[in-house]
Parts: structure tokens; C-alpha cells; sequence
């Protein structure tokens, strides 16, 4: 028990209410996954597919970026390209300004939160506001998100209504609004209530905004065709009002063509959030009559993890959420137990790329049960490259230095097979302590149950007497 | 150099093996005996949309009326629709109050009740900030999956030509971002009507 993340998870323990909870709703994600790739008979196929298709294009990415930046310039649209999160947010912060933009709306982008771009923004007196309902409740809450797709799920609906009748001002004159639609509020925190109140906000933030930023679920090479999914329509609201649009994408994001966009769209939320589709599907192209479009390609450390032999295929990732869905670890600690701001499987070898030193606390957040590689869209090993972060630690400066002493014991042991036999003869004796000593807090495996009972014969004695 | 030149060159000095795309033939994708009728039970359950179809000699402007008879504002720029606004020449903010918009879809897709809608208004809001929106489509131009769409799609020449823009579209707005509650009219159409044409 010494990493930041297994300490944080220990502490979420202490409402086990609140455990079960988020551990009933990500299961509860992960199960209508499930449902989703038992009615296609194509499943482990797409799936094959959209592996392959991803490693083709990380592997001759260089190419396909220059293919798309000519198809982007050809429909009118402006390519800036960013090695790190600082030239990214100086990109972004300079079209603003040069359009004398004092409002931004925003969809959900997980690039802007590793570039620290809204903050960055707001520094310099740009004001930001998130459109996603989820990331705007916390926006409002001033809380990082907890999920890459579902961000607020862990926030209770009790405080949104109050968060919302602190912070929205005209909030009665909406509520007006809601019975005009035929709606009556007999709960003050109900969510299709709350939900009307966010949509009548929002909608006075988009009229109000000089620009609309997206992110990117996909870039298409062949067409340069930005394509972003949402439920809510938000990216679309944030694009057909205000006349400039900036894209974030990392470049990782680039698939070939239409052909294989068929392959992701079909996976996507299937295996996310369990739905056939998102209920938008968008193809950007270019910018609308007398408006503007910009994307921005960031790298900020993508290049460096192409040519990194274990790690490289986290490249492939698509951001749909479904290994931290399907991680009893994730599903148990939530995501604030993580240090990096990508939680579950995907983050944990995401933090460890971007520096291992800083992040190494979550590896230990996996009990390599392997799940998370068996639902993944584009089959990254998720769990064998956790494994194999682990056998680094140590060269890190990160082992935990009881498992050493440890590791050392066993090691003299299993090196002298004379000590290793009377070792195993003698352990039965450790049944007869008493039980304050073996179920104290010192013996760690005591944590959570009691100590195990030493089998009066061990394996290889059985085996000897033929007993198996 | 530039970032752009130093981002090319770190991808190209870090790329070691390469791999092929796979063969798409291989995919065999998911197909129905009667894709209309699959398209049809998707939109009116998992989409949760409203399903009309129009039979030959029905009026367009009346089946919309019938749908939303307390509409005030209706915005569309298909003819024979009666529309107090059409998009091809009406601002955002007018089009941010309208009540019904009426719009085409080009293709339909039978596994997810998606429907391509190209842009074809010069102010596409209308598509998602109107409060209601009439999807009309053709009953012939459904497909199984969304790689029949994308075929059609790329094959044909027709889009993206004067609008850079198109979209697919599976029912109303939704959200489940309060304790996984579904709601519909998150931030764009509270509600959709896809209307079935014969032609």
C-alpha cells in the first residue's frame, strides 16, 4: 500500500455506497458493450480491422498527415502544426485574438486538457465555456474530469441543482420555460429538469460566443474531413453559430478514408457507451459560408511513442472509455485515484509515456485480469504493457522496497532447494500463532481477510505421492 | 526548421516496421432481409424518433402541420414547404428561435437509424437549433450499414461540393450525463419526425 493511487483508493474506500454506486454504473456501460458486440456477427472482425487499420496509418503517418494537410489547404481550411502543448496553446491563443474573440464555446476535447489550454486561455482573458453537459456540470464545479467519456457520472445529482442555482442566474425565469414545454418541477434536482435548465443556459452561450473549438474523433486523409461524434449535438451547436471554428487533433487521430471510417464509426459507440451510434455523426470539410476553419495538428509526444517498441500501439487508441469501464480496479477507485488526467488501463500506460517518473504511481492500479485488453476496439495490450512498465520500476528509482526485500528473500530461496524444503516443511507452524499477530496490520497478506491457513502438505509433497 | 518539418521528420525516423491495410473484403458486415422495416423499428426505438409515411398525393406542408399544429415558427428551404424562414437567407439568431425545421436526408441507414444529411441551406443551425426537426427521406435510399453509406457517399460527387458539411443524424438530442438519466434535447432538437417519402 504505498502508491499515491492504491492510498486515494483506499480513501474512496471509506463510502462504500458510493463505490457500489460507480461500480453499478460502469458495469452497467461495459454490459451494454457487451450487448452491442453479441448482435453483430462481425464483431471480432471490425475489431481486427480496425486494429490493423490503425497500425497502418501510425506507421506511415508522416505520409497520410501531409495527404490530409493538402486536402485540408485545397477545401479552404487553415493548417497549423504544434510540437508541444506551450506552441499549441500559443496557436489557438493567436487565431483568438486575431479575431478579437473574448467568448469561446467548446466541445469535449481530451487534447485540450493535456495542453492545459483552457486555463491557458482563461490566463490570458478568453473565456471558455464547455458545451458538453457533462464537462460544463463540472466546469461550473471547478472539478477535472473523472472519465474520458463520461466525465461526470460520479457527481450526484443533488449537487448539480445546486450548483445550478448558484451559478446560473435566471434560473426560476427558465424553469418558467420548462412548463411551457409541457414539463413540471415536482423535484428540484430531477435530471430531466436539469438538464432542460443546462440547455437554456448553453444555448445563450452559443449565441453569445466569437469562435466554436472542437476536438476530433477521426481525421480522414484522403478527403481532410474533420469527423466528430457527440450525443448532444454540442459540437454542432458550437460550429453553426459562431463563424470561426478551431480544431484540436492529435495526430494520431488520422485514419485513411471513408472505407475505414465505416469501420470506426461502427465501433465507436457500440463499444463505449454501448449505443449503435452517437446520434451525431459529423463531417466537417471546410468552413461554412464566410466563416473560418482552423485545425491545429499537435504531436506534443505522439512521434516519440511511434518509435517506442513496447509502447507504440497505444497510438492506435480511440478514446471510446470501455477499459476503464470493464477495470474492477477503475470501476472500485474511480477516476481522481489516478495521477494522470486519463484514468483506467489506457491512462495508466498514456501517464507512464508522458514520464514515467511522475506518473509510475498508477501502475500499480491493475490486477492483470486482462479484461481491458479483451474489449478493446483496436486490441491495444493494455494489460501486458502495464505489466511491462512494472518491470521497469525498479530502474526508475519507483520499486516499492518491501516487494525488493521480498523479491531478494525469494530469490535466496528459490536458489537453495536444502532452505526452499524446510521452509515449506516448517510453514504450517505459522497456523498455530495466534491470530492478533498473523491478522495485524503489519502482515499485508492479512489485508481485507484474514490470514490464510498453510496447507499441511505442500504441492510438491502431493505430487511426489502421486496425490494429484 | 519549422514544427511542421520536425513533426514529419520525428515520425518518419520513429517509424520501423510498417504494416498493410487490411483486406476489407474479409469484413462481410451485417445485412437484413427488409433494411426499410429494420430502419423503420430503429427509429422509433433506440433512435427515439417519430416515424410518418407518406403515401403518393400526400402533401408534405400538411403531413408537418398535422405533426406540430402549435408550431409558430416552421424554417425550411424545401419547396412545398409553407416556412416563415428559410435558412438560405435568415440569421442564426432567427434560426435559434425556430420551432420546427424541415430538412432532406440523402441516405438512411438500417443498423443504427443514422440519416446522411448533406448541407444543403446556407446556415446549417437549422439542422440542429431548431426545437423539432422533420427529416424527410426516401424509402429507396436506405442501406444496411454504414459502409454501404460511406461507398455511397464517396462514390458520389454530389457532396460537400457547395457546403463543406454533412452530417449523420440518429434521432433527437440526448444525454445521460446526470447519473446515466437518458434525456432528450440535451443541446440540439428536442425531438425528431423522420418522414418516409415513396419518391
Amino acid at each position: 500500500m504505498s502508491t499515491q493511487h492504491s492510498k486515494a483508493a483506499k480513501a474512496y474506500q471509506q463510502k462504500p455506497e458510493v463505490v457500489e454506486r460507480h461500480d453499478r454504473t460502469f458495469f452497467g456501460v461495459r454490459q451494454k458493450r457487451d450487448n452491442m458486440a453479441r448482435a453483430l456477427p462481425e464483431w471480432e472482425n471490425l475489431r481486427a480491422m480496425a486494429s490493423q487499420i490503425k497500425k497502418h496509418t501510425v506507421t506511415h503517418l508522416a505520409d497520410y498527415l501531409e495527404q490530409f494537410e493538402q486536402q485540408a489547404l485545397k477545401n479552404g481550411v487553415q493548417v497549423h502544426w504544434a510540437k508541444d502543448a506551450e506552441e499549441y496553446n500559443t496557436i489557438v491563443y493567436d487565431i483568438l485574438s486575431s479575431h478579437n474573440v473574448r467568448k469561446v464555446v467548446k466541445s469535449k476535447s481530451m487534447l485540450t486538457e493535456e495542453c492545459h489550454l483552457n486555463e491557458n486561455l482563461e490566463q490570458r482573458g478568453i473565456e471558455v465555456i464547455e458545451t458538453d453537459l457533462g464537462e460544463r456540470i463540472l466546469q461550473m464545479m471547478k472539478l477535472a474530469p473523472s472519465h474520458i467519456v463520461m466525465p461526470a457520472l460520479h457527481v450526484h445529482r443533488e449537487d448539480i441543482g445546486n450548483t445550478f442555482r448558484q451559478l446560473i442566474p435566471d434560473l426560476d425565469e427558465i424553469a418558467k420555460g420548462y412548463s411551457a414545454i409541457g414539463g413540471s418541477v415536482t423535484d428540484p434536482n430531477d435530471p430531466t429538469f436539469l438538464t432542460f435548465v443546462a440547455r437554456m443556459h448553453l444555448r445563450r452561450q452559443f449565441m453569445e460566443a466569437d469562435a466554436g473549438m472542437t476536438g476530433a474523433n477521426f481525421g480522414i486523409a484522403a478527403t481532410g474531413d474533420v469527423v466528430v461524434c457527440t450525443n448532444e449535438g454540442n459540437a454542432d451547436m458550437s460550429t453553426s453559430i459562431p463563424k470561426l471554428h478551431i480544431v484540436s487533433m492529435g495526430i494520431e487521430k488520422l485514419i485513411p478514408d471513408y472505407r475505414a471510417m465505416g469501420v470506426f464509426q461502427r465501433l465507436l459507440a457500440r463499444n463505449g457507451t454501448g449505443q449503435e451510434t452517437t446520434v451525431y455523426t459529423s463531417h466537417f470539410r471546410g468552413p461554412r459560408p464566410g466563416g473560418e476553419m482552423h485545425i491545429v495538428l499537435v504531436d506534443n509526444g505522439r512521434s516519440s511513442i511511434l518509435g517506442n517498441s513496447e509502447h507504440w500501439q497505444t497510438l492506435k487508441c480511440m478514446r471510446c472509455g470501455a477499459c476503464m469501464n470493464t477495470c474492477p480496479v477503475y470501476r472500485r477507485s474511480a477516476g481522481y485515484s489516478y495521477t494522470y488526467f486519463i484514468p483506467g488501463p489506457i491512462g495508466i500506460n498514456l501517464g507512464m509515456l508522458r514520464n514515467p517518473k511522475e506518473y509510475s504511481d498508477n501502475v500499480s492500479a491493475c490486477s492483470l485480469c486482462c479484461s481491458c485488453d479483451n474489449v478493446c476496439p483496436v486490441q491495444v495490450d493494455l494489460s501486458s504493457q502495464v505489466y511491462r512498465w512494472r518491470q521497469q520500476l525498479d530502474s526508475l528509482g519507483k520499486a516499492d522496497p518491501m516487494k525488493k526485500m521480498m523479491s531478494r528473500g525469494m530469490s535466496f530461496l528459490f536458489d537453495r532447494p536444502a532452505v526452499y524444503n524446510a521452509a515449506l516443511w516448517m510453514s504450517p507452524a505459522v497456523n498455530w500463532l495466534p491470530g492478533f499477530l498473523m491478522n495485524s496490520s503489519l502482515n499485508p497478506w492479512a489485508y481485507g481477510h484474514k490470514m490464510m491457513k498453510f496447507p499441511k502438505k505442500s504441492f510438491h509433497q502431493l505430487w511426489k505421492e502421486e496425490k494429484l | 526548421m519549422s514544427s511542421r518539418e520536425e513533426i514529419l521528420q520525428h515520425l518518419r525516423q520513429n517509424t520501423r516496421e510498417t504494416y498493410d491495410q487490411p483486406d476489407f473484403c474479409q469484413l462481410k458486415p451485417i445485412t437484413f432481409d427488409d433494411p426499410v422495416a429494420e430502419f423503420k423499428q430503429r427509429t422509433t426505438t433506440t433512435a427515439g424518433a417519430k416515424l410518418l409515411e407518406m403515401k403518393e398525393g400526400d402533401d408534405l406542408n400538411i403531413v408537418v402541420r398535422q405533426a406540430y399544429p402549435d408550431a409558430k415558427i416552421i424554417a425550411s428551404n424545401l419547396s412545398g414547404v409553407e416556412a416563415q424562414l428559410n435558412p438560405d437567407s435568415a440569421t442564426v439568431e432567427e434560426l435559434e428561435r425556430v420551432d420546427v425545421g424541415v430538412i432532406r436526408g440523402e441516405i438512411g441507414v438500417a443498423e443504427n437509424a443514422c440519416i446522411w444529411v448533406p448541407q444543403t441551406m446556407k446556415e446549417r443551425a437549422v439542422c440542429f437549433a431548431s426545437q423539432q426537426l422533420v427529416i424527410v427521406l426516401r424509402a429507396d435510399s436506405i442501406v444496411n450499414n454504414m459502409h454501404e453509406a460511406y461507398d455511397r457517399i464517396a462514390a458520389s460527387g454530389e457532396y460537400f461540393q457547395q457546403y463543406k458539411f454533412g452530417t449523420f443524424i440518429s434521432g433527437p438530442s440526448k444525454t445521460a450525463d446526470i447519473e446515466s438519466a437518458l434525456v432528450y434535447g440535451a443541446q440540439a432538437a428536442r425531438g425528431v419526425t423522420v418522414v418516409l417519402t415513396a419518391q
